[in-house]
């Protein structure tokens, strides 16, 4: 199955881009934030088959986002399930690569794939 | 945000995952065929097609009707709308996640890079 990719370039280090997704206190000031919501609950159990489940109080609803870790490989791969219950029961996988440029020894970028094909968005695009 | 039951859009991405019936839904884009005429182009049986034209039905991408003794097939696009929206939704909320990742990690840099009062590291 193709994906959806979404790509990012950071000046950080790998290892700085990836303990933010798994340390629970780095991760509570960027993961699932929204500018004017409020962080209520980050609980991360960050190993393979650890779950975690971060809520965003945003308008005094609370909004949960949550899934289980698949992969962890510092700091090259993360992959892990991802659903937010209240708005669909769907749940993704999400697979982060980190990899260095091309050019750049410190500079990384970061893909996430989402399980959906690329192509499928082609499609729709031309049929819709 | 994206409000919608896992398993018709499941079916959809289901059915969308085959080139045979991405193919198929490309020819009913330009109108109405029957089931042996789309099944003309892969040289494949009628029971094969109308599998996979079953599967397009049931991802309610596809509506049959029986007139005589065809099947005449249309298309019908509205999960597709659902499948976009959902991508969409998913595209921009990554895309969003990795730029607050990105600013955050920025402003850390900037705060070390001035501490008020110690000497900074370089």
């Amino acid at each position: 199955m193709n994906t959806v990719t979404v790509t990012h370039h950071f000046t950080a280090s790998p290892e700085r881009v990836f303990d933010a997704w798994l340390d629970p206190q780095t991760a509570g000031k960027w993961l699932f934030a929204t500018p004017t919501g409020q962080m209520v609950r980050v609980e991360i159990d960050a190993r393979v088959g650890g779950r975690f489940v971060i809520v965003d109080r945003r308008n005094g609803e609370d909004v949960e986002h949550t899934g289980e870790y698949l992969e962890i490989d510092r700091p090259r791969r993360l992959v892990f399930t991802f659903g937010v219950p209240k708005y669909s029961p769907l749940f993704t996988t999400v697979t982060i690569d980190i990899e260095p440029t091309p050019s750049g020894n410190e500079k990384g970028w970061i893909a996430i794939l989402v399980g959906l094909a690329e192509h499928l968005a082609e499609f729709i695009a031309e049929n819709i | 945000m994206v409000e919608q039951s896992a398993k018709p859009l499941d079916a959809v991405f289901r059915a969308l995952a085959d080139p045979t019936r991405r193919a198929m839904l490309r020819t009913l884009a330009a109108g109405e065929h029957n089931i042996g005429e789309l099944a003309a182009p892969f040289r494949m049986s009628f029971a094969a097609a109308s599998k996979h034209v079953k599967v397009l039905e049931s991802a309610g991408l596809v509506r049959r009707r029986v007139q005589g003794r065809r099947q005449i097939c249309r298309i019908h696009p509205a999960p597709l709308a659902a499948a976009d929206n959902w991508l969409h939704f998913y595209r921009g909320l990554w895309t969003e996640q990795l730029d607050r990742l990105d600013a955050l990690l920025q402003a850390e840099d900037r705060a070390a890079s001035k501490p008020p009062r110690r000497v900074s590291k370089r």
